[in-house]
């Protein structure tokens, strides 16, 4: 019991805070009504870029900042695909994955200095446990009780309608994608972070994990946030049982590691109760 | 119809782009000059070279060509990188139990079949429950990467090998070579003929091709062939134009979805086979670089036409040999993937604007 509260739950919740984050990251993006596959790419991007600064500069804070711009910019350019050029969702989405892939490695191979030891500055953690778990009530409240937020609601279930109204689809998809870009960062940058470097794609599909979470909450931030920490809490469960038989059998780790993906197969099979999306996903 | 975007818009996008790029070369510590020619002469340079863009060439044709056909059908196959590697590992195993030509065409059929079924969650979701095919197919790619990599390190691992990898096949269970050519005199061996041992192990073989490319070619044009003549190609086409007109038209739009992804996987699922038949002769930990990936620009460079699939993969095959060769005078090999990235989003642009202004 001690043994769960003090390793298995810190292990858990610091696994699953980028989930957490992305997936509100994500929430933004699609609930304005941009699919957005490019979470994944979005973190790799905040965590090499953080990585460089942190250590050239020696300084967190600016770690962070830097971080957080490179999602940023990578939300921006994500915008500008889908809403200037009307480029697909998916397409502009799978482009910027494969940029960020290759732009990391680009970055991080020609502008690491290898003999500097410098490690990236440990962030204070609590203050993305607290980011983690109140992202999700305060944007519940933001698109429940405020004008913006319903308006974004608004947009992502019918652009059209909400055009005529007076909502420029366009403006509001704008914020959303900027709040996509600044929690994919964060959520980078405490990969980075709690890694201590920066290796090649280290994201290691979070940011599709973090996809599948919002879609087993089924767009929505608690339910979304609960799923990438149950997601988180399966990651933690694997390091715990790394290597001890269970039930008689050695389960290899991919086997926890799959968890995530095949529940939302299964979710979204409609085995867990009708799944829908929202409906002007995707729309002009 | 919605309004386009203006042709300047379109010109600042290819400015932006190609700035993006100009910026990478000079960021990538040597000239941009010598940095293009390494790439350039990776690619192209000897016969060594092309032998390499064509090895990176043969699995994003069959791979490009899953990604076309769902697209066709209105379907986003994202998930051609997992069915790849399961074909890929449903092969190895395959042949390794079953050796010689029989193994051979036996594993063919099963990497098909194995990349197929692979699809059938993705197609019957999407058909039966609505659920975007785009979301299961990103899953089922990551399954797909965790159990052949459970697979390959635990079960099917070859016990004297310290790397997570099959056993190598039997030579006879490989795909013949349809040309060689001896980078020291010149010979050229074609199939059939006696081949000099050595060869390889000299290091002497300057050029070999088998015969994936060919059929890849034969099977895109067979496909546009269908597509184009056929009542069922006919229906593909309607589904993907417009699915509710397609089912008021009376297409059974859910077999069509099934059947769509399950050729998709299947095409994805033979690039697999061959890669391991044909060139890598094992299954092993990592066994691609992100073909699945590469695929989806593929399928878009490649435009309306199927046959645009071949030049595409080429370009592709290319900008990865030649990035190999980057890499050997320190220019990270990322560099091409941002000049992927950035050439999908270039295409598609152009390719928006067409179809809106017609």
């Amino acid at each position: 019991m001690i043994d769960f509260v003090r390793i298995f739950l810190p292990t858990a919740v610091s696994l699953a805070a980028p989930l957490m984050l992305a997936a509100m990251g994500g929430y933004l993006s699609e609930r304005s009504g941009v699919i957005n596959i490019a979470l994944e790419g979005k973190m790799l991007m905040a965590a090499c870029a953080a990585a460089l600064a942190a250590a050239s500069s020696g300084n967190a804070a600016i770690g962070l900042l830097v971080g957080i711009a490179a999602a940023l910019v990578m939300s921006l350019a994500h915008w500008l695909f889908t809403q200037t050029y009307k480029l697909d969702h998916i397409v502009s989405g799978m482009a910027l994955n494969l940029v960020a892939v290759g732009g990391s490695n680009f970055l991080n191979k020609r502008f690491t200095d290898l003999s500097a030891t410098g490690q990236i500055p440990q962030l204070p953690l609590p203050v993305y446990y607290v980011l983690a778990f109140g992202l999700p009530v305060i944007l519940l409240v933001y698109t429940t009780r405020t004008r913006p937020g319903l308006r974004m609601l608004a947009v992502g279930s019918d652009p059209g309608k909400s055009r005529q109204m007076g909502v420029d689809p366009l403006r509001v998809r704008m914020l959303g994608l900027i709040g996509t870009g600044v929690f994919t960062g964060l959520a980078g940058v405490l990969i980075v972070s709690n890694a201590g470097r920066f290796t090649d794609g280290m994201t290691g599909g979070k940011g599709y994990i973090a996809l599948a979470a919002l879609i087993l909450g089924r767009w929505r931030p608690v339910p979304a946030a609960a799923a990438a920490l149950l997601f988180g809490m399966f990651e933690a469960l694997q390091i715990q049982f790394q290597g001890t038989p269970l039930l008689g059998a050695r389960l290899p780790s991919e086997f926890w590691l799959c968890i995530p993906y095949v529940v939302t197969i299964v979710a979204m099979a409609g085995l867990l109760g009708q799944s829908r999306a929202p409906a002007g996903l995707g729309k002009p | 119809m919605t309004k386009t975007f203006a042709g300047w818009r379109l010109i600042a996008l290819y400015a932006g782009l190609s700035l993006i790029v100009v910026l990478l070369l000079l960021g990538s510590g040597v000239h941009p000059a010598v940095a293009g020619g390494r790439l350039w002469e990776g690619a192209f340079g000897s016969p060594q070279a092309w032998r390499g863009t064509l090895r990176q060439m043969m699995p994003l044709l069959f791979a490009g060509l899953s990604v076309f056909i769902g697209l066709r059908a209105g379907l986003f196959n994202i998930g051609a990188e997992g069915q790849l590697l399961i074909g890929a590992l449903a092969t190895a195993t395959t042949a390794l139990a079953v050796q010689g030509p029989l193994g051979m065409v036996l594993g063919l059929v099963v990497g098909v079949l194995a990349g197929a079924i692979w699809t059938l969650p993705a197609g019957l979701i999407k058909a039966y429950r609505g659920g975007h095919e785009v979301i299961t197919t990103i899953m089922l790619n990551n399954i797909a990467l965790l159990v052949t990599g459970a697979l390959v390190a635990g079960p099917l691992k070859a016990p004297e090998k310290q790397m997570p990898t099959t056993p190598m096949l039997e030579t006879q269970t490989r795909m013949p070579s349809l040309l060689r050519l001896d980078g020291n005199n010149g010979t050229v061996w074609t199939l059939g003929s006696p081949e000099d041992p050595g060869v390889r192990e000299m290091g002497r073989l300057a050029f070999e091709m088998n015969l994936a490319i060919p059929l890849g070619i034969v099977l895109i044009l067979a496909f546009g062939w269908w597509l184009a003549r056929s009542v069922r190609g006919y229906e593909v086409c309607a589904m993907g134009e417009n699915p509710v007109a397609a089912r008021f038209a009376g297409v059974d739009t859910r077999r069509t979805t099934v059947a769509a992804l399950a050729a998709s996987g299947g095409a994805a699922g033979l690039g697999g086979a061959l890669l391991v038949l044909g060139q890598e002769g094992r299954f092993f930990a990592g066994f691609s670089p992100g073909y699945g990936f590469d695929a989806l620009g593929v399928a878009i460079l490649a435009g309306s036409s199927p046959v645009g699939i071949v030049p595409a993969a080429f370009v592709f095959g290319a900008l990865n040999k030649g990035a190999l060769s980057l890499q050997v005078i320190d220019v990270p090999k990322g560099i091409t993937g941002v000049i992927l990235g950035l050439l999908i989003v270039a295409f598609a642009a152009a390719r928006v604007r067409e179809a809106r202004s017609e």
